[in-house]
């Protein structure tokens, strides 16, 4: 959304102290929902903060991505009269501030961007979406064994963020990647100018950064599509069906998924009401099945399926950018731990397999 | 639309059942006055005493336990247009269906003693088992918010579906932290959702109140379970309490 | 000039239906209806043949429908042909004329009627298939000089689940339309063709190269007409369906629809086999 102009290799960037963003956080209080990685019960969420001692900017992942506030779980599109044949549309937005974004959600949210303002344009979510400002960090370490983020591409940030943050012990490196983004840093107190010095601490932090990240894919993730290709008619689809047990509980926390349905709820007058979009989920009975019963994928293999093909297959020739950011959330949501690093990894030794396998039918 | 809709007039019954799922509607009834505006009951026993046999939808809560039930619910479906399970006992035959493959001579002499002889019981089943049931309202209790829109609904003419996919989606939506993660078990992947994943919000597993999903996955399940620490015959006890009679008819 | 439905969508919301009316209601069968909508201030739906629209009754939701009516007969109004399966349309069944509605649409990608000029026309509906095909067939007929050869195969499950009883009647009396008809149960009037719609195929001698067939019905017909058709020999590109999904939103969003990396309410629903024959989830 903010285009930045990368073209001038223009790399300034300013430093802010730790020691004040209490009073920044404070005074962007005033004019912004400010929601940032909070703890609950030994796990984080994306929540609203009120102090700078609410939230935890070295979390290492949230159970719900930031998502949520683009395209909250359940969100009125328009309001209705019925004998009056008048709608409302309900197109809201107030500011909000998303603070500690890691990269692989500032991946994911470019793709929303993408999709939710192509073909028809969303009204709903670009109108949230203009309102709220990313505040992205750079993750210095991995964060969960799930995660595989140096493989996915996805663990330097994108150029949807309006300000990023890459820490520096006392202070962080800000670099201002929008309007936005300048507009709040108005507000912060203390925040200077990088000298020379600064940028040798960054270069440090950065250098060092990579080599704590491993490769958790045993190929080149530009394989990814082909090797789908290949592995449709896998036996592997069945043997996952047997795990999964259609929770949706991947689906529900991947920064990607955006598939809703949409409801009505009337008033008792039977006349008045709210037409309602709710988030829904491929890996669940009724998702593809048509007005007649007939089910599309009836059973869990074939859903589990096209949950990978869409992650890393489908969305990339829709949208030119891959569906899986390596975030791991699924893999952690995962109670039959069906995970996309040992799904891709166990289709690419089955490439090579000498014995052909039984190919597994799925309807 | 809605004005040519005469008030519909609403009946209440109740058989083996806690009427725990009626206090819930008598709950709703004082939060939605709207409700109370749109429909006319004719049928309470929990909050009235005039009864009359001209209904047109009929909630029955409790499970049929008795032969004399039967009579009595075939009597009540005859004079329902739609006919409504409320709650766990009428949807799914609840805790009282706990005794379902037991000796039910054996139950009774358990439960009433020596005066065993004066009480008639029998196993414990939904209302479905007996007569065609229209629409279900799951849940120990109801959730509110579902027989209200069940009602409203029923009032536009529709049959209101189901959720046919796991309490875990609502929990997850909830951003709970998963019980299994801090050591407890849950029922959630195999129990309908609609009840907004209350009990897991409060830390609590989900029994299964709600009843089983048309395609549990009972045996990933059960990994699951051992996995965490916790044996088949766990799961096996957890689920008695609500889904015994789903286990016994799915299992025959 | 009215305006369209294109320029009613650029409203606020990409989700938010404009009212239109119930102007007629004709019973067809014990299942199907057919519902003529009339949109506000004489705007045009200005639809392509094969095109869905999104059809709401408020307080019970939206779901896409077929358009049954031919462009070139739309005048200001348009038709649906509708059968009681579920909820929206059962709720549809019990609106009266007068009833309000939501529509938005037309969503989708219709049949491309250019390039089927100067080719010998088969259409093969099976059951509520004909009500989209309906569109196609009625627009074929109002510009008959485009087109070689007009043949219709159709087959009903039963003579009281036929579609359109007067215009198969009308098309029977044409000279320039081959309608052959099957039942796959017949009633003790019935004198026509007895069988699933496979056995209509024998009947007909065509010029493969130069044919474009168009079949739609439910997902089961598909695997057993499209042998037919290529065992004929008509080109894969220039065979035609309609695929049915729950296309939820029409726009592109919601994934209901969605086969490998295609949105049907986007690409389709009318393909030809030649874009589909690898996509496996299609059929």
């Amino acid at each position: 959304m903010n285009r930045r102009g990368y073209g001038e290799f223009e790399m300034t960037f300013k430093i802010i102290p730790k020691s004040v963003l209490a009073e920044w956080f404070d005074a962007l209080n005033r004019d912004y929902r400010v929601l940032g990685p909070k703890p609950k019960a030994g796990q984080f969420i994306f929540d609203e903060i009120q102090t700078i001692e609410d939230v935890d900017l070295e979390y290492p992942t949230t159970i719900l991505p930031p998502k949520k506030v683009l395209l909250p779980t359940k969100e009125v599109l328009f309001s209705f009269d019925a004998n009056e044949s008048q709608f409302e549309p309900q197109i809201e937005a107030v500011p909000v501030i998303i603070l500690g974004i890691h990269t692989c959600d500032m991946h994911a949210i470019a793709l929303l961007d993408h999709v939710f303002s192509s073909g028809y344009p969303d009204q709903h979510y670009l109108a949230r979406r203009t309102k709220t400002t990313l505040i992205s960090i750079e993750c210095l370490k991995p964060c969960s064994e799930h995660a595989f983020c140096k493989d996915t591409g996805t663990l330097s940030v994108t150029e949807e963020f309006d300000l990023h943050l890459t820490d520096l012990g006392e202070d962080y490196a800000v670099d201002i990647g929008s309007e936005k983004g300048e507009l709040i840093m108005a507000n912060a107190p203390g925040v200077r100018e990088a000298e020379i010095d600064d940028y040798q601490r960054l270069e440090t932090v950065m250098s060092q950064k990579w080599a704590r990240f491993p490769y958790r894919l045993n190929f080149d993730v530009s394989e990814l599509p082909s090797l789908l290709s290949v592995s449709y008619d896998s036996i592997l689809w069945k043997i996952l069906g047997t795990k999964c047990m259609g929770c949706g509980s991947c689906t529900v926390v991947c920064p990607t998924c955006y598939c809703f349905d949409v409801v009505d709820e009337i008033d008792f007058s039977l006349e008045t009401g709210e037409r309602i979009r709710v988030w829904d989920s491929c890996q669940l009975n009724m998702f593809a099945t048509v007005a007649d019963g007939h089910n599309f994928r009836e059973s869990h293999g074939a859903r589990v399926r096209h949950r990978f093909f869409r992650k890393g297959k489908y969305l990339a020739s829709a949208y030119g950018q891959r569906g899986c950011v390596g975030c791991g959330r699924c893999a952690q949501a995962c109670l039959a731990h069906i995970t996309p690093i040992e799904t891709f990894n166990e289709l690419y030794r089955r490439q090579f397999l000498t014995v052909y396998e039984p190919r597994g039918t799925m309807p | 639309m809605a004005s040519t809709i005469p008030k519909a007039r609403i009946a209440f019954f109740d058989f083996t059942c806690c009427e725990g799922c009626q206090l819930a509607v008598a709950d709703a009834l004082q939060t939605h006055l709207d409700l109370l505006e749109a429909v006319e009951i004719v049928n309470f026993r929990e909050v009235m005493s005039e009864k009359s046999d001209d209904y047109m939808i009929a909630f029955v809560e409790g499970s049929c336990t008795r032969m004399s039930d039967e009579a009595r619910l075939k009597v009540i479906r005859e004079n329902a247009q739609i006919l409504v399970a409320l709650g766990a006992c009428a949807h799914i035959g609840g805790v009282n269906a706990i005794r379902t493959g037991l000796d039910i001579a054996g139950v009774r002499r358990y439960v009433y003693g020596e005066k065993a002889m004066f009480f008639e019981t029998d196993s414990a089943r939904p209302i479905d088992a007996v007569v065609p049931v229209d629409a279900y309202i799951p849940g120990c209790p109801i959730d509110l918010d579902e027989f209200v829109r069940t009602v409203k609904a029923l009032l536009l003419g529709r049959i209101p579906i189901l959720h046919d996919y796991p309490v875990c989606v609502e929990c997850k939506m909830k951003e709970n932290v998963c019980l299994y993660t801090i050591d407890k078990t849950c029922l959630g992947p195999i129990t309908r959702a609609g009840c907004g994943a209350i009990c897991p919000t409060f830390g609590v597993g989900c029994e299964g109140c709600r009843g089983l999903i048309s395609n549990p996955n009972i045996r990933s399940l059960k990994e699951v379970f051992s996995e965490n620490g916790f044996d088949e015959k766990t799961l096996m006890e957890k689920m008695k309490i609500f889904l015994s009679y789903q286990t016994m008819e799915s299992e025959s | 000039m009215t305006k369209t439905m294109k320029e009613a969508l650029h409203s606020p919301s990409i989700y938010m239906p404009i009212p239109a009316w119930i102007t007629n209601i004709r019973p067809m069968t014990k299942l199907e209806k057919l519902f003529t909508i009339e949109l506000p201030n004489g705007m045009s739906l200005n639809h392509d043949p094969g095109q869905f629209v999104e059809v709401s009754v408020f307080g019970v939701g939206e779901a896409p429908i077929s358009i049954s009516s031919s462009p070139s007969r739309s005048d200001g109004s348009f038709e649906l042909c509708v059968r009681r399966v579920g909820g929206l349309t059962n709720a549809l069944h019990s609106l009266e004329i007068g009833s309000t509605i939501g529509i938005r649409g037309p969503f989708g990608r219709g049949f491309p009627i250019h390039r089927f000029h100067g080719k010998d026309m088969l259409f093969v509906p099976g059951g509520l298939g004909l009500a989209p095909l309906r569109s196609l067939i009625g627009q074929v007929l109002d510009e008959r000089h485009n087109f070689g050869r007009i043949i219709i195969l159709y087959g009903a499950r039963h003579p009281s689940e036929q579609l359109f009883k007067d215009e198969l009647a009308e098309w029977e009396a044409r000279d320039d339309v081959e309608l052959h008809l099957t039942v796959d149960r017949p009633d003790d009037d019935w004198k026509g063709n007895v069988g699933v719609i496979t056995i209509l195929f024998p009947k007909v001698q065509l010029h493969a190269r130069n044919t474009v067939a168009v079949t739609v019905g439910p997902p089961v017909m598909y695997r057993f007409v499209l042998a037919e058709l290529l065992a004929k020999g008509i080109p894969e590109g220039n065979i035609w369906l309609s695929l049915e999904r729950r296309m939820k939103c029409g726009v592109g969003k919601c994934g209901h629809c969605q086969i490998h990396h295609i949105y049907t309410c986007q690409e389709g629903p009318s393909f030809s086999y030649a874009e589909i024959k690898h996509l496996k989830e299609a059929l």
